[in-house]
């Protein structure tokens, strides 16, 4: 792949690997979203890298053409998190299904949120379990029955909305995959971001979720941005409160209207890397990944004597 | 001149300043010219319950302990109580006079269990169940109890904060001048341990002279013990030794979710982020910093540990039992994915959270069988502290030559064992890079054109490839196809017998002593160096023993081993677990089946005198099993 050429639309971000969706499933849609934001913004391949958990969401890394690591159940976010913070120059995408970042990995997805360490995620959530045939997932609500449930789902549900603001994310936003523009201005929205960023995506999943179809969605899901007073951006910290406040309370909108949009963005608070820059002299600079680790003649550079000078003795 | 050879206990309450107590003898001992090898002992508690320092110290570098100790000084009663039987005749026990009227009964701090333990022992010498009862069994057993009164000693001399403040320092003080150690070199220690807080030297002083004093007015005997001019050298434990080994490898990301007894090496790595001792800075990177993060659970740290590997960076984590159960989908990962990534195994008494600070060597089948499905991955285990560096070195190395998950075993005895190591050679272990991917147009990260296994490495930021936990083809795409998942496995799991043909044989397996001899003793960690000085206490009374000490256990030196043992006689197995199970990896290599154990899983570390009694009863055929069971 040739590199350095500022044509926009330069790279092909999507490689010639044969989808295996099922027809119709709302990721086809994050997919083109994806690729459109990075193709927009003029991203070297090389400098991106796709991370994905387990499940249907999780083999869209093998679908683009950047750097793409397909993990575990679970895991991505930690993955993409040393992979960030051993080089902060790369633009790490996190890629999960509801399930995977909310059961499993819900850990993680809060953790995450403490550390702000600059990944952006990009949940996907279809309220079910795909890959393995429909289960429930932590975003159903309680009582609902789709499809493939032998009874009506006995849990209740996380909002990952207000879950991503309360664990500290600092960029959260919601939005639609059939409303793919929207959703590619905010993905490059969010790479601007500095600190961590939480995109929920509406994703219908035709083959196991017949509550929450292409045409519910669209029935309900309105624009944020479309009321011009809308502002969720946090400048001064003195915004803040009110900032979450709103924020906050709209995300607890769901039903007939369901906002799409940012929630919030807080630009006031440091990213774990700059966090790190300012105890590890020159981080950005010389980040773990580029530094030597041996002289010219291959030999250590740390000297053993200094390193423990409190515990020499002479 | 007979050699110095003198066993030590200090016993106090967790967080009563026996580490203090510690740092000063160990200090004041080595510029007087003599080594120190010393083990912790804890509960798991912060303040109150009991611990000790089990040290011995020698003008020769000791690699050993011995019961029963040669003097034992106690700063609580509970220490007397704890420790009655870890002293013999011959031996000085030195306590605060305060606790003459100390009743068992009111020891709070012991465990119920311990208590009633010590009441059966106490009984069945008809001893009433206080200190007095205690005091009485070692006067009758030919032992030197010497009562210093503390708080007296400390207040006529000090006048800042409580006495107790200066307890370990008084204890530490008496101690050092009943073994008729120059007060001078006391003073020195003092001035060391307390590096930090130069404040209160000058009233620890004060009280290290008033125990000098005391004992010189006092009938007890001192001789006056020879000093050596002091060498350069570092008071390291198994957990520092590491933690250097590795920044020294070229270690830049360390993850870690906090864990006994492996958080003191991710701590201390995390107080060097701001890497300041480098040798030739300029000639290298103008500043260069390592990356310590602080996961949310051990699933994150693997994980992230495996991510940060993906950018080029040498990365590992740390952990222990739980943390390592956790580890397991991980490493699997690791294996699966060719990531080079090291993860340092501290063992503890399991299973579950088990004796959390107390050791244990039961993890090595573990370590080995780790993860679902056959994958390569490596498992070294080191038994001292230079091991600790060179392997701590080494362990980065192999996982970037071998594109594999490195366990490196370390167990709890090793980790908090203090140790004085002389100087540390930084050209005998050469870092080694990956494979590097030159071909970026198609790069086939998992390329099957290589004949060792090992495909060239991929790097974020400079190569464009995807990885899978699924099976894969060369380029890191999922398939399911058959052929290729036969030569997948065939390609990876090839990467162990190339390791195994390029590691040298001395990083596997080493014989110590003279080849044919009456006993060949088996081990692995800790037991090292433990079983050298019992090789050489052997010697001494006539008997011929040598050592099988083993260093790597995947890929295991089969074929070296056996040979070893063929030719042996009697051979026993030492190790601090309940099933041998290093004897079972042996059987399982080399078909050569162990019939003598000496086993130890109380959790305490094992001692020479232990080792040499169980010898004994196993060269007369009293029996094949002896299980250990001292240590308080
Ligand atoms: C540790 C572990 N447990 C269970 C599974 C099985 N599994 C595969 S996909 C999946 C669910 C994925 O659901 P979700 O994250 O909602 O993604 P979707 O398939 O809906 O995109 C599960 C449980 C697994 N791969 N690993
Ligand atoms: S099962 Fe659902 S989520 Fe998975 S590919 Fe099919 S439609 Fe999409």
């Amino acid at each position: 792949m040739q590199k350095g050429v500022e044509n926009k639309g330069k790279y092909n971000f999507r490689n010639n690997i044969t989808i295996d969706w099922c027809p119709g499933c709302g990721d086809f849609g994050i997919v083109s979203a994806v690729t459109q934001a990075l193709s927009n913004m003029n991203m070297d391949p090389d400098d991106v890298v796709a991370v994905s958990g387990i499940g249907c969401s999780g083999k869209t890394p093998h679908y683009l053409n950047i750097a793409g690591v397909h993990t575990l159940h679970g895991r991505a976010i930690p993955y993409a998190v040393g992979v960030k913070l051993s080089n902060p120059n790369l633009n790490v995408l996190v890629m999960g299904g509801d399930g995977d970042l909310l059961s499993i990995g819900a850990g993680h997805f809060v953790g995450e949120g403490r550390r702000n360490s600059g990944v952006k995620v990009i949940l996907y959530n279809n309220s079910v379990y795909g890959l393995t045939k429909g289960q429930a997932a932590p975003t159903l609500p309680l009582g609902e029955k789709v499809k493939s449930l032998a009874r009506p789902n006995i849990m209740g549900k996380i909002n990952p909305i207000t879950l991503a603001m309360a664990s500290g994310y600092s960029f959260v936003a919601r939005a639609f995959s059939s409303e793919i523009k929207q959703l590619s201005s905010i993905i490059e929205r969010a790479i601007k971001h500095e600190g961590s960023a939480v995109i929920e995506v509406l994703q219908p999943c035709p083959t196991y979720n017949d509550v929450n179809t292409l045409d519910w969605y669209r029935q309900r899901v309105y624009k944020l941005e479309d009321d011009k007073s809308w502002d969720p951006v946090v400048n001064k910290k003195e915004e803040d409160e009110e900032k979450f406040d709103t924020g906050y309370r709209k995300s607890l909108e769901w039903g007939d209207h369901i906002p799409i949009g940012i929630f919030y963005e807080n630009n006031t608070i440091p990213s774990y890397t700059n966090r790190l820059a300012g105890i590890v002299p020159d981080y950005l600079k010389y980040p773990p990944a580029l530094q030597d680790v041996s002289d010219k003649d291959g030999y250590t550079i740390v000297d053993p004597i200094k390193t423990f000078e409190e515990k020499d003795i002479e | 001149m007979q050699e110095t050879d003198i066993n030590l206990l200090v016993g106090g309450p967790q967080g009563g300043g026996i580490d203090s107590a510690a740092n000063m003898i160990s200090m004041a001992f080595s510029l007087a010219g003599y080594n120190i090898y010393g083990i912790r002992e804890f509960h798991s508690n912060i303040k109150g319950r009991h611990s000790y320092i089990h040290f011995r110290i020698m003008h020769e570098r000791p690699k050993s302990l011995k019961y029963p100790v040669d003097i034992m000084v106690a700063l609580d009663p509970d220490t007397l109580f704890e420790h009655m039987f870890d002293v013999a005749q011959g031996s000085k026990v030195v306590y605060d006079s305060a606790f003459n009227t100390f009743n068992l009964k009111n020891a709070r701090m012991i465990t119920s269990d311990t208590m009633t333990r010590i009441q059966d022992e106490l009984a069945e010498r008809n001893l009433t169940f206080d200190v007095k009862g205690v005091l009485d069994y070692f006067k009758s057993a030919g032992i030197d109890v010497i009562a210093i009164p503390f708080d007296k000693l400390i207040n006529e001399n000090v006048h800042d904060g409580p006495a107790n403040r200066y307890y370990n320092t008084l204890g530490a003080g008496t101690t050092l001048a009943l073994l008729g150690l120059d007060e001078d070199h006391a003073d020195d220690g003092i001035k060391f341990a307390f590096k930090k807080k130069p404040k209160v030297i000058e009233s620890n002083i004060k009280v290290i002279k008033a125990a000098y004093d005391y004992v010189k007015t006092s009938p007890i005997k001192v001789a006056t013990l020879p000093t050596y001019p002091a060498t350069p050298r570092m008071l390291l434990t198994g957990n520092d030794a590491t933690a250097l080994g590795k920044l020294m490898g070229g270690l830049r990301f360390q993850t870690y979710y906090p864990i006994t007894p492996a958080s003191d090496e991710s701590t201390l790595l995390e107080s060097h982020e701001e890497m300041k001792f480098l040798k030739n800075a300029d000639d290298v990177v103008k500043k260069a910093g390592l990356v310590v993060v602080q996961c949310e659970d051990e699933l994150s740290a693997i994980n992230m540990a495996n991510g940060a590997a993906l950018t080029g960076t040498r990365s590992a984590t740390a952990t222990s039992g739980p943390g390592f159960s956790l580890m397991a989908e991980g490493i699997g990962y690791a294996g699966m994915t060719e990531i080079p990534v090291v993860i340092t195994f501290y063992q503890r008494g399991g299973p579950s959270t088990g004796l959390p600070t107390r050791n244990g060597q039961a993890d090595l089948l573990f370590a080995l069988n780790t993860g679902h499905g056959e994958f390569p991955k490596m498992v070294i285990s080191s038994g001292d502290m230079e091991e600790c560096i060179y392997d701590g070195m080494k362990s980065l190395n192999y996982a970037q030559r071998y594109q594999m998950p490195v366990i490196h075993l370390i167990d709890k005895t090793l980790a908090n064992t203090m140790d004085l190591v002389p100087e540390i050679d930084v050209k005998k272990v050469k870092i080694v890079k990956y494979n590097e991917n030159t071909n970026h147009e198609n790069f086939k990260r998992y390329s099957l054109d290589t004949e060792n296994g090992i495909s060239p490495y991929g790097v974020f930021g400079k190569d464009i490839f995807w990885m899978t936990g699924d099976e894969h083809d060369e380029l890191g795409h999922v398939t399911e196809d058959s052929a290729m998942r036969d030569k997948m496995m065939e390609k990876r799991m090839q990467k162990l017998v190339t390791a195994d043909k390029e590691i040298p044989l001395e990083d596997k397996a080493v014989l110590y002593g003279d080849e044919n001899a009456d006993i060949t003793y088996v081990t692995w960690g800790s037991q090292k160096s433990l079983l050298l000085d019992t090789i050489s206490e052997l010697k001494k009374q006539g008997i011929s023993a040598n050592l099988l000490y083993l260093r790597m256990f995947e890929p295991f030196p089969s074929e070296y081993v056996a040979k070893v043992l063929k030719n042996s006689h009697l051979i026993i197995d030492v190790e601090s677990n309940m099933t041998g199970q290093a004897a079972k990896v042996i059987r399982m290599n080399t078909g050569v089946n162990i019939e003598n154990f000496i086993l130890k899983y109380n959790g305490r570390h094992i001692t020479l005198d232990e080792v040499l009694r169980s010898t004994k009863n196993i060269m007369e055929k009293k029996t094949a099993l002896e299980v250990l069971q001292e240590g308080s």
